[in-house]
């Protein structure tokens, strides 16, 4: 009999492992490479079981990122990654669940569902690939495109105020909150492991260019204006992140908040648990008997 | 000679307690193994208010309320003004009032009620006496009704103490001695109601249950563990209850912040590997048009009920009509499959929706139950026996499929085995955009033309294997009508006092909307001699759907009529009448 000697130094799972052999239809440049990238190696760090994995999107470009990633994956429809993300996450806890999408996926048609899923503090990490336009369809306003800028959409400049993903997070309840720049990679891959083994609904908004509708400068001004959380910030204090919200002349990296409060899930499992104490192996018949006469 | 058959309507505002007062019959009915029907309805104020019961008891079977009342409780002739139409007492009807009603009994015009015997009765001069309370009237009237037409009298004693019996004795006693002192009046009246008491022989006990309740069980039994849903009447009872009844059952259940959300949380939980539902009205099914389309694309199974209201927009929201039908058929963008299925009792509700599941786990597609208020809410007695009904599971990928998983392989049934999420070698990312077999995105012609084919194949395999339909009446007849949903029930009944009348009639009731039994339609349009299509919408939906599928002919006659009250045992009776003299007109004028 010949045994087989694993070498228990390798992990099991490289970066590489997880990515799919399919060709991103991304432009050269788009910061949403560097975000995918991010992703297979925090995947790596956290050496998750591609079979457990289930990555959901909604509609854009950055919206393709679940087809690069091997594991289970669904590019759903325009703003809608997160119901389905609730879906897959509740019916079956035991997935990693990652949702990833633009900021109008996730601001515009789909914010009401980025209200609620914060709220629920549903388990999930929730990456949002901002950059402060629509590219998929060429370049027209977003809610976090800033005011004035022109676009495709507005020819005489955003008449609109803009807003930040961030500061939305932490009114609406997600538990972890961070914000992180696709070009520096390692930052982002630290931020993504901490939001993906968040207990709770971890927001991490992903500044991320499009170097098509906002300009090739779009990266270039914005390594410029990137800055670290000081020393000794508290990221318990929700009031401490403040100053760094709706940031115009920096732009601040790293987790803004964190609070440990119990997620959805353990709420509805702990209900569960205790609604199902003397009804194992609920059959039909026993809960037809609710209908009969009582007396 | 006594009656196998009564009915029964009780009208009073909030606090006459004729809710619970026509709960209490129809469970004691329902104990006797009585066969009970209870529609309730209500004022627009959201509580309190007026509020009417109807109830047909009968020892026979019944498939609709009965249109005409044979006995009508009356506490406030101004609340019975509110529900004009709606509650029609027979010409020899029995009618129960406050004999302190203000309203003096000249002013009362019931036009049906022309040889009535009005009876005045001091309910709550009864009451006060002989509780101290004027609120026990409605036992007190239980105890009159319970004498004068042989209701179920030691069931429904037993009611009352079940009712009362959790709480101090004193309420019970006091209960029991209204009930006692209803009797005791009823036993002064010098009126005859030997022709109205009921006769029967008590048999095993019944359950009682709404539609939207039947829905619900039959999601347990199916196998859902998972429902995510957004409130809407007249369907929240399904939500209601399984958010007591699923996690018992080990499952989870959201309210979701829409029906959007509810819709994409289902089809998550279901390509999660978990049987998944939502429950919704017209008003959510719209905002689920969208994601239906997602349902049709990445193949996953879901199942929606949807118990239809008067719309568009608001509309009516507490009262049935049928007019979901074109949304549930064409609703969504693209070319898009789905299968529709419409229970027309509350029984079927409970097969319907177990249908509903089996089927959506056989083809992959989205399964809309098209339920409607007029089942879904109301209340009926159900033979245990009969809710048994088979389940069918997900067909996921065996090792040698797993080998080269392809997610949307084509098939000869364009069924792919679905692989869940667990599952080691089953990965896929799928889609709502266009896909090979891979689940790829793919936007060649070539490759739309040949998936659409596919997602549409599995069409063909429901049609053969789910023609379902109901055929009530002879097999051959002159006239042939068409109805489904909540209308099978009054047409069914109509059918048996037109047949008694020597009327030559059938009818055809689809179970299943999409895809349609066509072969069964047309085999049974082969049977009749004119069409008649009723339906309780204003264009006449399936009517104008069906002749998109086969060649209707002609000479066919569509009664199509707005929603806000359901379809009546007369409406059906004088359609078919007016059909008769007409049909014979026409041939006197070819001869
Ligand atoms: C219901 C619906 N409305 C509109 C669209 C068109 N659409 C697709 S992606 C998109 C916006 C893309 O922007 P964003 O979400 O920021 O993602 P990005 O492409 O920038 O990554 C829009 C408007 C759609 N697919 N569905
Ligand atoms: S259009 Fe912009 S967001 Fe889209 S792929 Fe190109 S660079 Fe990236």
């Amino acid at each position: 009999m010949s045994s087989v000697v694993e070498t228990p130094a390798l992990p099991r799972f490289q970066p590489g492992d997880y990515k799919s052999d399919l060709k991103p239809v991304w432009c050269a440049g788009c910061g949403d490479f560097g975000v995918v990238s991010a992703m297979y190696r925090a995947m790596a760090e956290l050496q998750l079981e591609p079979w457990n994995t289930v990555v959901v999107s909604g509609i854009g470009c950055s919206s393709r990122l679940p087809g690069y990633v091997e594991a289970y994956g669904f590019n759903s429809v325009h703003g809608r990654a997160l119901p389905i993300a609730t879906g897959i996450k509740v019916a079956k806890p035991e997935l990693n669940v990652v949702a990833v999408g633009g900021d109008g996926d996730g601001l515009a048609i789909g914010g009401n569902h980025f209200l609620h899923a914060s709220r629920r503090n549903l388990d999930i990490c929730y990456v949002l690939m901002d950059n402060e336009i629509y590219g998929l369809t060429k370049g027209q306003a977003a809610p976090t495109t800033p005011s004035g800028d022109k676009t495709k959409s507005t020819y005489f400049g955003n008449p609109e105020p803009s807003v930040d993903p961030c500061e939305l997070a932490i009114s609406f309840g997600a538990t972890w909150v961070a914000r992180g720049f696709s070009g520096d990679m390692k930052s982002l891959v630290d931020l993504m492991v901490a939001g993906m083994s968040h207990h709770g609904f971890a927001f991490l908004n992903v500044m991320s260019p499009c170097v098509t509708w906002r300009g090739d400068d779009q990266f270039k001004v914005m390594k410029a204006k990137l800055r670290s959380l000081p020393e000794g910030y508290d990221r318990t204090n929700r009031a401490a992140a403040v100053p760094y919200l709706r940031e115009k002349e920096v732009l601040t990296t790293g987790v803004l908040y964190e609070a440990h409060e119990p997620s959805l899930l353990d709420r509805l499992e702990g209900q569960r648990t205790n609604a199902m104490v003397g009804h194992e192996n609920l059959t039909t018949e026993q809960v037809l008997e609710v209908f009969k006469p009582p007396f | 000679m006594p009656t196998r058959d009564l009915t029964l309507a009780m009208v009073g505002s909030g606090g006459d307690g004729v809710v619970t007062m026509g709960e209490m019959m129809a469970q004691a009915g329902a104990r006797d193994g009585l066969n009970v029907i209870k529609v309730e309805a209500y004022g627009p104020q959201i509580r309190g208010g007026e509020s009417s019961c109807v109830l047909r008891m009968s020892a026979e079977p019944i498939s609709a309320q009965g249109d005409a009342v044979d006995v009508l409780v009356v506490f406030n002739w101004a609340d019975f003004t509110r529900f004009k139409g709606e509650v029609v007492p027979k010409a020899d009807a029995v009618i129960l009032y406050e004999a302190s009603d203000p309203t003096p009994l000249a002013e009362v015009k019931i036009p049906t009620a022309t040889n009535a015997t009005w009876i005045p009765v001091p309910f709550v001069d009864i009451a006060t006496k002989a509780t101290g309370t004027k609120a026990a009237k409605n036992i007190v009237t239980l105890g009159i009704l319970a004498e004068l037409f042989a209701i179920p009298q030691e069931s429904v004693r037993k009611a009352v103490e079940f009712k009362f019996g959790k709480k101090k004795a004193a309420v019970l006693e006091a209960n029991l001695k209204g009930f006692a002192a209803g009797r005791e009046f009823a036993g002064t009246l010098s009126v005859d109601t030997s022709a109205r008491k009921l006769e029967y022989v008590i048999r095993d006990p019944k359950l009682v249950m709404t539609g939207n309740e039947a829905c619900a069980v039959a999601a347990l039994h199916a196998g859902c563990r998972f429902f995510a849903g957004y409130p809407i009447t007249p369907s929240s009872e399904v939500l209601h209850f399984l958010s007591e009844w699923l996690p018992r059952a080990g499952g989870r259940i959201i309210q979701t912040e829409d029906e959007l959300s509810a819709l994409g949380a289902i089809i998550g939980g279901s390509f999660a590997g978990v049987k998944s539902m939502t429950s919704t009205s017209g008003p959510g099914l719209s905002l689920m048009a969208e994601m239906l389309g997602l349902a049709a694309m990445a193949e996953v199974p879901t199942v929606i009920v949807d118990v239809q209201r008067g719309g568009p927009s608001t509309g009516l929201p507490t009262k049935s009509e049928q007019s979901d039908l074109y949304l549930a058929v064409f609703g969504s963008h693209g070319d898009m499959p789905r299968i529709v299925l419409a229970p027309t009792d509350v029984e079927d509700c409970f097969h319907a929706t177990v249908d509903a599941f089996n089927i959506a786990e056989e083809t992959q597609l989205p399964v809309i139950v098209l339920s409607d208020q007029a089942i879904g809410q109301s209340r009926q007695t159900v033979e245990k026996a009969n809710l048994v009904h088979e389940v069918v599971d997900r067909r996921t990928p065996n090792a040698e499929e797993l080998a080269d998983y392809k997610r949307y392989a084509q098939t000869p049934t364009g069924v792919s085995p679905m692989s869940v999420p667990g599952t080691k070698g089953g990965m896929y990312q799928t889609n709502g955009l266009e896909h090979d077999e891979t689940a790829r995105p793919a936007s060649s012609h070539v490759m739309h033309e040949k998936m659409s084919r596919k997602r549409f194949k599995k069409l063909d395999f429901v049609e053969e294997k789910y023609p379902l339909f109901v055929h009530l009446g002879p097999e051959k007849a002159d006239i042939g009508i068409v109805c489904w949903g909540s209308s099978k029930g009054p047409v069914e009944e109509a059918l048996k006092e037109l047949a008694a009348k020597g009327v030559s009639v059938s009818a055809f009731v689809p179970r299943i909307i999409m895809p349609f039994p066509k072969k069964a339609l047309l085999e049974y349009m082969a049977s009749v001699k004119t069409l008649v299509f009723l339906e309780v919408n204003f264009v006449g939906q399936l009517y104008h759907y069906l002749r998109t599928l086969v060649d209707l002919p002609a000479d066919t006659r569509v009664f199509a009529r707005s929603g806000g009250m359901n379809l009546s045992v007369t409406e059906v009776k004088n359609r078919i009448e007016s059909v008769l003299s007409e049909t014979t007109v026409r041939e006197e004028v070819r001869a």
